[in-house]
């Protein structure tokens, strides 16, 4: 009986100690400077080397380049960027490889949508992801 | 209120009973939506967690919408239960639920049969809810249900045996089965203290027959995925809730009677205080007992459920009674 | 699955007249005791169990095949994914496979925080099982308790590597960060509290005569059962067997500190229980120690070639996770993938003797017994 009296005062006691919950819809949660979030794509930055396409594991991330429009220069611009986050296990490994830091993590992670269509993110919206951009890659 | 039982009947005195029963049915329901509303409440606060908040002004409203949901949701019954049955089950585990409470004094004057067995009435009716369980747990025609149900059947048929012992002591002492002259026999000294035993036993038997924490078997979530109401949904689930809370009502009315002292204050000094806010004082402390049980123990496993109950706490209730006779002759002057 | 099992028994009493007949209960793959999508078909006669066969793969995503098609630092993330309560562990083995193959040199500093993070892990860990397993016996409370504790754990880890569960922390050759500011303080700070605060779990729970009456003699085996049954960790030392690869095998820098390896005699859940509880206290011990000697300064990658290829060959290593030994098999060809990939998991391993153990117990015991295992599923398939 001993037992099961000092699990009730255990309890009892825990009635009113401070909760832990958050209360996060209403107050956003925040996250660790290193948190992995949705990523941040910056179409200038990019030299198209294709690294974060291969080093992808999931393979999610389809990228197209076209020649520089400024004939003078040589290389190829970010045409098309699209990552499916039906599958980005969001890893880390793009951003590892990255030379110029043009796809970086942000600490953004909301990515719930009604459609799995909504999922598919391309270059234009990668770029708007310019929010809590993670400082360390 | 019992003055009405003594008329013949007449159009009149019928819808003045109707009248009653809708009062005390919709005050049963309000005590069910914060019984729910606090259980959640509390263990939250003992998990160190906040229990609903989201619906109405601290979450007051979580129990309305909950039940609105199961009302409004569709009636599924599986193909293959006993669709007789099947219906039948929940009605049969509320209706006692609720019978049972025509003869709860609450106070001096709120009471609706004064019955002069009323301990007995209690009794019988409350035995009749564990068909209603077996029958669900048969008809629902699912494995973990008649599981559930048997288990039900076996626990709750083995508690009623030490739960009517226990309290026979109390009749002993008091010389009736009428509830209210039990807490009129309370004016010196509640029966908690002459009836220790007994009062033991019977809150342990209780918690069984409730079928609470730690004796939840015929539910255990964690292994019969929800036992005799597995297949239950929508408002038919919502009946089960209702009558395992109305049956909670009902036990905490019967042990505040009891063994609490019923609407008597605690020392005859506080006597300006109504008998129903002692009532319901007494009525809280148990029912947040059964809360407080919750939030701890873990449950209790059927082989020592059932030994417990016929080698533990059938004795003790049977050396109660043979006390509380010896006591009782003694004062008596028999020997 | 063994199709005997789907014949069931009925016989009718010759004094009764009664007709008995036998029930097959499916217990899974979305039982709330099953600890995610694991099937169990039991074979009852009332509530005894006559029959137990486990169906697994559910949850099958074919890490090691895959694994044949991605390059080693590919395969990281994909560890974390098999014993998700654990992965630090696993990131570790595979490191520690390809590695070893190469002939790699860790840095100290790196070697100090995977050893940290492991062993916060193995406390994360056995918390979540001590969570589980009261919630599977019908307590609900220390689940919550358990879990408060865990995510402070998993709050350091955020901090560290940027994921709560999936960590991908570990790289071929040291770790992909070094611990950020403070962060050895705070790892200290939770010590201290964890330490503060164990002994009020077994306030809670360890004493309560209902949860002890529920796991005595349950699930009983002996040492020769254990062996033949190749199982390991808790499993193991709970019948005697005082195995343990950080002590017996040591790998990272185990060996440079000072920690007890629990055993018990019984080999029942009581056993199990007190062990996993002991061992939380020796990761203490572990991780205190560790952070005394936590290196200020220091590289926490060391020299990795740009591409990682381990000469042809093959090899085999094997760690303590907190469910038991897990071993990382490598076949390489000298490429950059490897030509085979096999994980040896110890929730797999472990879950064997399950249709021995369940022969002739309760439903109720069966839950107990099914907990006291300690499964992750994600482990178990793969």
């Amino acid at each position: 009986m001993l037992g099961l009296a000092k699990g009730l005062g255990y309890t009892f006691k825990k009635l009113t100690e401070k909760k832990v919950t958050h209360f996060y819809p209403d107050v956003p949660f925040p996250m660790p400077p290193r948190f992995r979030g949705i990523q941040h794509f910056s179409p200038e930055k990019c030299i198209v080397c294709n690294q974060c396409a291969r080093v992808c594991p999931t393979e999610c991330i389809q990228l197209t380049g076209k020649p520089h429009p400024d004939p003078e220069k040589k290389g190829k611009i970010i045409d098309t960027y699209d990552i499916n986050f039906e599958i980005c296990i969001l890893c880390d490994l793009c951003t590892e490889v990255c030379p110029t830091e043009a796809i970086v993590m942000t600490n953004n992670f909301e990515l719930a949508a009604y459609s799995r269509d909504e999922l598919y993110k391309d270059l234009k919206w990668l770029d708007d992801n310019n929010t809590n951009v993670r400082e360390e890659n | 209120m019992s003055e009405l039982l003594q008329q013949a009947p007449s159009l009149g005195n019928t819808l003045w009973f109707i009248l009653a029963a809708v009062v005390l049915l919709v005050i049963l329901l309000g005590f069910v939506t914060y019984a729910i509303y606090f259980e959640r409440k509390v263990i939250g606060w003992m998990q160190l967690r906040i229990g609903p908040n989201r619906v109405g002004p601290l979450g007051l409203l979580q129990t309305v919408a909950d039940v609105t949901k199961l009302l409004i949701k569709e009636d599924t019954r599986p193909k293959n239960a006993d669709r007789a049955l099947f219906t039948l089950a929940p009605i049969l585990a509320y209706a006692p639920a609720f019978g049972v409470l025509a003869v709860m004094p609450f106070t001096e004057s709120i009471q609706f049969a004064d019955l002069g067995i009323g301990l007995l009435y209690y009794i019988a009716l409350s035995g009749i809810t564990v068909l209603g369980v077996i029958t669900a747990g048969w008809a629902s025609n699912n494995k973990y249900s008649l599981i559930g149900g048997l288990r039900s059947a076996a626990q709750m048929i083995s508690y009623e045996v030490p739960l009517v012992m226990s309290v026979v002591g109390v009749v002993l002492l008091t010389g009736s089965m009428n509830l209210r002259e039990i807490v009129e026999a309370q004016r010196d000294m509640w029966n908690i203290i002459p009836q220790f035993l007994g009062f033991a036993v019977f809150i342990i038997a209780a918690q069984a027959e409730l079928n609470r924490t730690p004796f939840d078997l015929p539910e255990a979530e964690s292994e019969l995925v929800s036992g005799y109401h597995v297949e239950y949904s929508g408002f038919r689930f919502a009946m089960f809730m209702l009558a395992e809370y109305v049956y909670m009502f009902g036990m905490a009315t019967l042990i505040t009677v009891l063994f609490l002292g019923g609407w008597l204050p605690i020392i005859p000094a506080l006597d300006f205080i109504p008998g129903i806010v002692w009532f319901v004082l007494k009525f809280s402390a148990y029912v947040f007992l059964q809360f407080w049980l919750r939030a701890t123990m873990p449950r209790m496993r059927a082989d020592t459920l059932m030994s417990f109950a016929w080698k533990v706490l059938l004795p003790v209730a049977l050396v109660n009674i043979l006390l509380t006779a010896v006591i009782v002759s003694y004062q008596q002057g028999m020997f | 699955m063994n199709q005997n099992i789907l014949t069931t028994h009925a016989e009718t009493s010759s004094e009764t007249g009664i007709r008995t007949e036998e029930m097959l209960l499916n217990v899974g793959p979305q039982h709330p005791s099953t600890h995610g999508v694991f099937r169990l078909v039991v074979k009852i006669d009332g509530e005894t169990i006559k029959e137990a066969i486990p169906v697994m793969g559910y949850l099958h995503r074919g890490t090691e095949k895959l694994a044949e098609n991605l390059t080693y630092t590919q395969i990281i993330p994909y560890t974390d994914r098999m014993d998700y309560v654990s992965a630090m562990t696993n990131n570790y083995v595979l490191c520690h496979a390809v590695e070893t193959m190469m002939g790699l040199e860790i840095p100290e500093r790196a070697q100090y925080l995977r050893l940290i993070a492991m062993e916060l892990n193995r406390v994360a860990s056995h918390l979540v099982w001590w969570g589980t397993f009261l919630l599977d016996l019908g307590a609900m409370g220390p689940f919550l308790y358990a879990f408060r504790d865990r995510e402070k754990i998993l709050d350091l880890f955020n901090e560290l590597c940027g994921a709560r569960m999936t960590f991908n922390y570990m790289r071929i050759g040291g770790v992909k960060w070094d611990a950020p500011d403070g962060w050895i303080e705070k790892v200290k700070d939770f010590v201290a509290y964890m330490k503060k605060e164990l002994p009020s779990y077994h306030q809670l729970v360890t004493g309560n005569e209902i949860f002890l009456s529920r796991i005595k003699g349950i699930g009983k085996f002996d040492q020769k059962t254990a062996l033949d049954y190749s199982l390991s960790g808790v499993m193991l030392r709970s019948t005697g067997v005082k195995w343990d690869l950080r002590k017996d095998e040591p790998y990272c820098i185990y060996d440079r500190f000072d920690f007890d390896v629990p055993t018990g005699t019984d080999g029942d859940c009581t056993t199990r229980y007190h062990l996993r509880m002991e061992e939380i206290v020796q990761s203490l011990r572990i991780l205190e120690q560790a952070l005394e000697q936590f290196p200020s300064d220091g590289e926490v990658i060391g020299k990795v070639p740009r591409v990682i290829r381990p000469p042809a060959g093959e090899t085999y290593v094997r760690i303590e996770s907190p469910r038991g030994e897990i071993g990382c098999y490598i076949a390489s060809q000298g490429k950059d993938k490897p030509w085979r990939l096999k994980f040896r998991r110890p929730s797999f391993t472990n879950l064997q003797i399950l249709p021995k153990l369940l022969e002739g117990e309760s439903i109720s015991n069966m839950i107990a017994i099914l907990g006291s295992i300690d499964i992750v599923l994600g482990e178990v398939d793969c």
